[in-house]
Parts: C-alpha cells; sequence; structure tokens
C-alpha cells in the first residue's frame, strides 16, 4: 500500500490552502478531488474576504499566496456595499460600504472555478516538491483505522495509507457523515444559495455602476423581493460578468416553500436588478420556411456564426484590456476601427438575416449550493481522530446580517489545519488527541469562531449608524421599534450594548425573523423608497433552459437515494429542489438525478453521496 | 535497474473529423484543403508509450517520416507524451514510398537513435492508407518480435520482460484474448480498444507532473526536435521512395453508396411545433421497446 503524510480531501479553496500550506511547510500532503479538475463543483456567491481583525490573527488569502494580489484571476475589489429594501418597484438604499470595509483588507468578487484553478496551480507546484500534489477525479468511499494505521479507501484507485487527514469536503461532508463526527446540518443551520452568472461588458458595466476600471459594487436586497422568506438576495460585479442570486433560510423556504429558480426570477425581475443586467442583445428573425431546407440550414449556421463573431467583437471593444491586446496583435489597427468593423457586421446582420437588436440579458449559468450558518452549527470539535475538519465541513462560515463571510473562514481553518497537522508530524505524535486538541485550541482563538459566538459590537453599530437617515417621521408605523431604534444614536447604541447581555442565542430569534429581513424593509421601501421602472421585460430561461446550459458527467447510478419517499420533507422537495429532480408518482416521491448539482438540499432525509469520481456537474463559472 | 527506452513511430494524417476534411468533385481527397493531424491510430500508440513513461519513466523518442510541416504534430504528439526527443524525417528522396520503403526509413531512424530500444511502439493502422503493414514491417527490418493487437501491456524493468493482453482470432473466432510473456526488445502495434489506467496514487500524482512537464516542453518543442535526412539516417537508396516501393496502386474507386434503409427528415429545431412531433415519434417507439 502506499503511504502518504497527509491527505486532503476536497478541492475547494479550503482544501487548496491547506495543501499549499503544508507544502510549504515542507510536509507531503496528497488532494484528492471528486470533480473531473480542480473547480468544477466549487460554488460561490462571491466574496473573498482579506482581514485585519482588532480581536488576533487570521490567516488570509495573500498569507496562504505570497503573488494573490499582483497574479491571481480574481474579479473585482469591491468598493461600494449597498443594501436595497424592496417594495414592488420601490428601492431604498442604504450605503454599507463602511461595514464592508470593517476590519479588512479587501474584498474581492470572485469566481470559484477560475480562481480555485489558480490556487490549484500555486498549490501543485508547491505540493510536488515535497512528493505530493493534487488528484482529481477520485471520490473517497471510507476511511478506516487499522492499529496505527489510517487507511484511506476510494471509488477509483488503490488504497492508500495516511497519518492525517483534513476533511474540506463542503457543507455535504461525506467524511464527518461515514465518522459519525457529525449529524447533517438540519434546516435551521443552512441557507440555500441560488445564483445565476449573467454576461455583461466591462465597460458597461463601469459606466452603469460609476466603478473604475479595478472597482466593483455589490448590492444587497432584502424585502418584498425575498418572496417573504428569511434572507436576501445579492448582486456583485466581477470582471465581465455579474453574480446575482439569492440566500435564504432552509426552514425558511420549508415553511412556506417557493421554487429557488423563481426565487432568483423574482429578482431578476426587480427593476433595480432588471436594470443592472441589461444588455443589448440580436434577436434572430424568421427564417422563410418556403425555402429549401438546405438553405435555412445555411442561413441558420450562417446568422449563428454573425452573432457569435458581433458578440465577440463587441466584449473585446467594450473591454479596455482586450481591445488593447487585440490592436498589440494587430488584428485592428485602433478603437475606430473596431466600432466601424461592429457598426458593420452589424448593420449586415439585419439587412441580410433581418437580425433585430433589442434590450435583454443574458445568462450563462445558474448554480446552487448550501451555506453553514456558522454560528448555528459550527462542529464544537471540529476533528474526529487524526481527522480536521475545515471550512463549509466543519459548518464555519460567519453570517451576521449584511456580513457574508464563508471563503475567508475556510482558509483561516485550513491554514490552521495545515500548522497542526505539520506540527503534529514533526513531533510524531499521533496519540490521544494530540492533534485535534491542538487544533481545536487553534481555531478556538481565531477571530471567525470569535464572531460565531457573539455578535461584534463595534460591526453592529456601525451596520445601525448607516441606517441613521432613516427619517423619524415614520416612526409611528407598525414595525416602529425597529426603525425607532435605527434612527436614534441613543437607541442605537443601547441596542448594540443589548445585543451583547443577550448573546447569540436569544438574539437570533429576535434578529433574524421574517420581520427584520422582509417587512421592515418593504415598509422602509414603501415610505421612503424611490419608484424605478425597468425599460424591458427579461426574458427568463426556464429550469430546463437553465439545466439544458450546465455541462455534466453523466452518471449512470443516482447518488441519492430517498429514503422516505412519503414523507412531508421529501414532498416539499418536488418545490425546492433547485434543478427540480424529484417529482410525485403513486408510490411516493421518486428521484430523477441526471440533472442534480449536488446542491444537498434534500441530504437531510435521503441517502446522500458525492457521485463517483468525475461524474456529475462541471460547472464552467462557479 | 535501466531506463526503459520507447520509440514510437507516428504518421501524419488527414482529419477527417467533421468540418475539416474536404474532397474534390471527383471524389478524392483534397490534400491542400484539408488540415493534417497527428492520426488518431498513432495517438493511442503515443498514450501506450506515455503509459510506460507514468509507471516507469521510460524515455520516449517520437519518429515520424513526413514533409517539413509535420513538425507541429510531433509537438501534438510531445504535448500527449511529455517525449525526450523527436524525430522528422524529412527528404525529398523519400516521397511517392509505399509502406515497405516507409518501414526502411524508419528501421533506420530508429538505428540511429542514441539507445537501443527495448519497445517501439506503432499504431494498428493509418486512417488514410488502411494498411497495418508499416509497423510489422518496420518490426521486421529491426528483427524485433511483433505483438500486434495489443490492448494492455505491462513492463517488468527487473526481469526486462513485457506481458502483453492481445486480440487474436482462434478457430474462426474473433477477439479471444491471448496473454504473453516476452522478453524485451519487443515491437507493439497497438490495438484501437487500448485504454492506459492509472489506478495509484504515485501514478496520478506522477501523470499530473508529467502532463505538466509537456505543457513546458511542447511549447519549446524545437529543442527537441531532430530533422533528419536520407543521408544522415543512412537509409540505402535502393530501398526508399519510389525506387524501394513494389507496390503499384492499379486503381482507387469511390466506395458505392449503399442503400439507405432509413427515412431520415429534417427538423427545424426552432419550431416548437416540430419538436413536439419528435418527442411524440420518440415515445411511439419507445413504449413498442421493452424495457427490463
Amino acid at each position: 500500500m502506499e503511504k502518504y503524510d497527509v491527505s486532503i480531501i476536497g478541492g475547494g479553496s479550503a482544501g487548496l490552502a491547506a495543501l499549499k500550506r503544508l507544502s510549504s511547510l515542507g510536509k507531503q500532503a496528497v488532494l484528492l478531488e471528486g470533480g473531473e479538475k480542480i473547480g468544477s463543483k466549487n460554488i460561490s456567491g462571491g466574496i473573498l474576504y482579506s482581514k485585519k481583525p482588532k480581536k488576533g490573527k487570521a490567516y488570509n488569502v495573500e498569507d496562504i499566496y505570497e503573488n494573490f494580489l499582483t497574479d491571481a484571476p480574481y474579479e473585482r475589489k469591491i468598493t461600494k456595499y449597498i443594501l436595497n429594501a424592496t417594495s414592488k418597484d420601490k428601492v431604498f438604499s442604504i450605503d454599507l460600504t463602511a461595514a464592508h470595509n470593517y476590519e479588512a483588507n479587501f474584498g474581492c468578487s470572485v469566481l470559484m472555478n477560475k480562481l480555485n484553478n489558480w490556487f490549484a496551480q500555486q498549490a501543485e507546484e508547491a505540493a510536488q516538491k515535497q512528493g505530493g500534489g493534487i488528484v482529481s477525479g477520485v471520490h473517497v468511499s471510507a476511511i478506516r483505522w487499522e492499529g496505527e494505521k489510517t487507511i484511506i479507501q476510494t471509488d477509483e484507485l488503490e488504497e492508500i495509507e495516511v497519518k492525517a487527514v483534513i476533511a474540506a469536503d463542503g457543507v455535504n461532508s461525506e467524511i464527518a457523515y461515514m465518522t459519525g463526527a457529525r449529524q447533517k446540518f438540519s434546516p435551521s443551520q443552512i441557507y440555500q444559495g441560488v445564483k445565476v452568472v449573467v454576461k455583461l461588458p466591462e465597460d458597461i458595466m463601469a459606466q452603469r455602476f460609476s466603478i473604475g476600471p479595478d472597482e466593483g459594487a455589490a448590492h444587497l436586497f432584502a424585502g418584498d423581493v425575498t418572496l417573504n422568506h428569511i434572507g436576501g438576495g445579492f448582486l456583485y460585479t466581477n470582471r465581465d460578468t455579474l453574480s446575482v442570486g439569492g440566500v435564504y433560510h432552509l426552514d425558511s423556504l420549508l415553511e412556506n416553500p417557493a421554487e429557488p429558480y423563481e426565487i432568483v426570477n423574482a429578482l431578476l425581475r426587480n427593476p433595480m436588478i432588471s436594470e443592472f443586467i441589461k444588455d443589448e442583445v440580436p434577436l434572430r428573425g424568421e427564417i422563410d420556411k418556403n425555402v429549401a431546407k438546405e438553405e435555412q440550414m445555411r442561413i441558420r449556421f450562417a446568422v449563428t456564426k454573425m452573432i457569435k463573431t458581433w458578440t465577440e467583437l463587441r466584449d473585446a471593444y467594450y473591454s479596455k484590456n482586450k481591445r488593447e491586446k487585440i490592436i498589440a496583435e494587430g488584428k485592428y489597427s485602433s478603437a475606430e476601427e473596431m466600432e466601424s468593423q461592429l457598426s458593420s457586421i452589424r448593420d449586415q446582420m439585419s439587412t441580410k438575416y433581418g437580425i433585430k437588436f433589442g434590450t435583454d440579458y443574458i445568462e450563462e449559468e445558474y448554480s446552487a449550493k448550501l451555506v453553514p450558518d456558522g454560528k448555528r452549527c459550527r462542529m464544537e470539535k471540529p476533528y474526529f481522530k487524526n481527522i480536521l475538519f475545515v471550512g463549509d465541513a466543519a459548518g464555519r462560515g460567519v453570517f451576521v446580517g449584511p456580513r457574508i463571510e464563508g471563503l475567508n473562514v475556510g482558509i483561516d481553518d485550513a491554514a490552521r489545519a495545515a500548522e497542526a497537522v505539520a506540527r503534529t508530524l514533526d513531533r510524531n505524535n499521533f496519540s490521544d488527541d494530540h492533534l485535534g486538541q491542538y487544533y481545536l485550541q487553534s481555531v478556538e482563538q481565531s477571530p471567525y469562531t470569535h464572531d460565531l459566538k457573539s455578535i461584534d459590537k463595534d460591526y453592529l453599530k456601525i451596520f445601525l449608524d448607516a441606517a441613521k437617515d432613516v427619517p423619524k417621521d415614520i416612526i409611528s408605523s407598525k414595525y416602529g421599534m425597529v426603525i425607532k431604534m435605527m434612527s436614534s444614536k441613543t437607541l442605537r447604541n443601547f441596542a448594540v450594548g443589548f445585543a451583547n447581555i443577550l448573546g447569540y442565542e436569544k438574539l437570533l430569534p429576535i434578529i433574524e425573523t421574517v420581520d427584520t429581513y422582509v417587512k421592515v424593509p418593504t415598509e422602509i421601501a414603501e415610505r421612503l423608497g424611490t419608484s424605478m421602472s425597468s425599460s424591458y421585460t427579461p426574458t427568463i430561461p426556464s429550469i430546463a433552459q437553465r439545466i439544458a446550459k450546465l455541462k455534466y458527467n453523466d452518471d449512470s447510478k443516482s447518488h441519492i437515494k430517498v429514503l422516505k419517499p412519503t414523507s412531508e420533507f421529501m414532498k416539499k422537495m418536488i418545490v425546492l429542489c433547485p434543478t427540480k429532480c424529484y417529482f410525485m408518482e403513486k408510490e411516493g416521491v421518486m428521484i430523477q438525478h441526471e440533472g442534480c448539482i449536488e446542491c444537498g438540499t434534500c441530504s437531510e432525509e435521503t441517502d446522500w453521496k458525492h457521485p463517483a469520481g468525475e461524474k456529475g456537474i462541471n460547472y464552467q463559472y462557479g | 535497474m535501466d531506463l526503459i527506452n520507447i520509440a514510437v513511430i507516428v504518421k501524419l494524417e488527414p482529419d477527417f473529423s467533421e468540418g475539416n476534411v474536404s474532397y474534390n468533385p471527383d471524389g478524392t481527397l483534397n490534400r491542400a484543403e484539408t488540415k493534417n493531424i497527428l492520426g488518431p491510430h498513432s495517438a493511442i500508440a503515443v498514450n501506450a508509450a506515455f503509459y510506460a513513461k507514468v509507471k516507469h519513466g521510460a524515455k520516449i523518442s517520437i519518429a515520424t517520416m513526413g514533409p517539413p510541416t509535420a513538425e507541429s504534430m510531433l509537438q501534438q504528439a510531445q504535448l500527449m507524451s511529455d517525449a525526450d526527443e523527436l524525430y522528422l524525417y524529412s527528404d525529398r528522396v523519400f516521397a511517392g514510398a509505399d509502406t515497405l520503403a516507409t518501414a526502411e526509413v524508419l528501421k533506420s531512424g530508429i538505428l540511429k537513435m542514441q539507445e537501443k530500444m527495448d519497445i517501439v511502439f506503432s499504431g494498428h493502422r493509418a486512417s488514410d492508407g488502411e494498411t497495418g503493414q508499416t509497423g510489422p514491417q518496420t518490426a521486421w527490418k529491426l528483427g524485433m518480435t511483433f505483438l500486434g493487437n495489443v490492448i494492455d501491456y505491462e513492463i517488468d524493468p527487473a526481469k526486462r520482460i513485457v506481458r502483453v493482453k492481445r486480440f487474436v482470432r482462434l478457430q474462426g473466432i474473433y477477439d479471444v484474448v491471448e496473454e504473453m510473456e516476452v522478453p524485451l526488445p519487443v515491437f507493439i502495434a497497438i490495438d484501437p480498444s487500448y485504454k492506459p489506467k492509472f489506478n495509484t496514487v504515485s501514478q496520478r500524482l506522477a501523470y499530473e507532473k508529467y502532463q505538466k512537464e509537456a505543457r513546458v516542453r511542447s511549447q519549446n518543442f524545437k529543442q527537441y526536435l531532430k530533422v533528419l535526412n536520407a543521408l544522415q539516417i543512412g537509409a540505402d537508396p535502393k530501398l526508399i521512395g519510389i525506387a524501394g516501393s513494389p507496390t503499384i496502386v492499379y486503381k482507387v474507386e469511390r466506395i458505392p453508396k449503399g442503400k439507405a434503409t432509413r427515412q431520415a427528415e429534417v427538423i427545424d429545431g426552432q419550431d416548437k411545433e416540430q419538436i413536439r412531433k419528435v418527442v411524440a415519434r420518440i415515445r411511439q417507439s419507445l413504449s413498442t421497446m421493452v424495457i427490463k
């Protein structure tokens, strides 16, 4: 049997950070990833933060990858952070940039496929020097202990023996379930996040959001756009795409089931968001059915090709970098030449093929993932024997109102796990709980753990201060108390003090309610918001069209087995599965797994495993 | 334990994939318009060699006879196999060679290589000529044991033997698997069904390592490339080119079109009504099928 020092299970941003850190510390580690390649299963909202907490040290992304800021393909540094309260067509915006900047070096928008690939390159290079590396397309099926030996079994490869394991296999951690290190998260402990990636040329984005080439905007949405669920919507600017989606408490969704794609659609139809995502799109004309079939075919191909040429040139024209690159390559002599070529193609398109140009939006990718609510579900003891759990697998993420941090928490955990394993390897002491206890202590010192246990007074104050402009004349309304609290400095200070006396356990049922997430924002928007209108109605793809656009490596076997086909929970899954995998038959709820995007929403009452190596969803953006 | 030395002979072939191939009005191949690539059977031979690289760190040399433009194909082969050396045998006197004369050039080239080869791989056949003769003839000229239709192989470097599985026809039954143990050196013509399997972590790590190295090497493939002419490989002028080619192509006929037994109908994918009809037809067909 082959032997390695450490095995890391899961190649997301936490697993890769663990590999990079361990390798930098001179240890041999092998990372096993289930997807066909790194990044194919990873989804994030997402913003990746780098923090400088007052309460202690956090390992940041640039501590792991020294060249992150200069070389990494992150999208944009977020420089504007806005919370929008909505009520039908009315929107009231509150600037939360100060809260976003709180204790932060930076926060940048990211797309996980591209970014994790870059992380993987860096980590693999370091790992190879120590005799380790990354093996993808491998699904770990079991871990067992034989005396001193820890043996990892996979569906694809021969068993290996290791001294320690870092489990970074995500929110649906099979390693946690198979070892019994933790139970599956209950609906009250997780959020379901659903996201679409929308294409938008760079310069148009910069103008629309009033941001410079290296700046970015983030918009959060509360109020009636949530369709009365606890949680909120988001819109982040990437380089030349937008991430639009919603994150909602699963128990809130179970109580009042709504199709996840309908919740996203509600966001896309909101006039503010519709206007953010809109772009000029070519619309195919009808092909004359009377001409010969071959000619119809030729026209269809020609139209497809022209649209492709026009879109590519237009994307390049509206991107400073791409424009300069193309001119440097000599394909065009100037931007003016590109512009005239664009308009000439456009003329041809409309005169020759009857293509019209209209306003709509272009959706590139639909995705979903569960997000562990760290303040409710973090593992008290994030280890089992010599397995250390990090990031989502350990249920760790900081989600407090508009503070949304998961990636940085996972990276911090991973660095701590790597340090703990390296130390234990040096001392060669794998007895008892030596490794686990050391890791636990380290994690307890993490500023993020602190934030998971109690609310950060200063943060809360900044948040409440941001809302101070809400005028007092509406305090007679039904939710007057909350609004009054937000508009009075004394009350704000009182609220902050009060929050810490109550502590999370008592506080959360008060602040995370339909009132605070939906009704108060709706009320504020209703009374103070500006009416917005959209110049067009977005053509929203059906869920079938969205699934058809995704890439899968088809698995003939289902990785999910329905255990309770007649339970109420499973009946709700017919509605709550983001890709409509469940349907009702006579005998009860059945699954058709082919469209599954492995989010885990249904995992509580199913036998849920990740698909075998390389199988299943293959995200292009993530 | 000595390093395993492997040579692969490959062929530049027209890209027969849709959209790349072009025909003259008389039905013959329009060579000027058709892109040339590493032949699909050659690619399998290159993959087979890469397996030995991953498992045993074998040294790989890839050789071809062809025009100067064939160097981009060697680059492609290097990207697939992390080859250590690339050889292009290019000379006007090679023109008009049949399989025998080609085998003579390849033999001379292989004998000129620095090391004595433990295994020489060839593809099963070419996709343009389809004779399947060049491999066996090269083996015969080299005086090496020839193993054809090999679907799997393992090298034992310590014992210097190779264990192979190959398809043979036995008493009229096709695809009987024969297992053999053969002392090195051998010449292997790899079967199209060959698929390398990497089933240990160390092999998968080595695979990644060599793939990465291959990407870097193939970027600078000219550093690894030697272009040699007839004189440089010391080929006998009587045995190469037209002079060395006994084959006479008497006539090439178009393959007659078979009568179509199925009826195809062109459907407009944009038209929902037509798509509905297709679905109804599929349903209808499915309902008559016995599904277990």
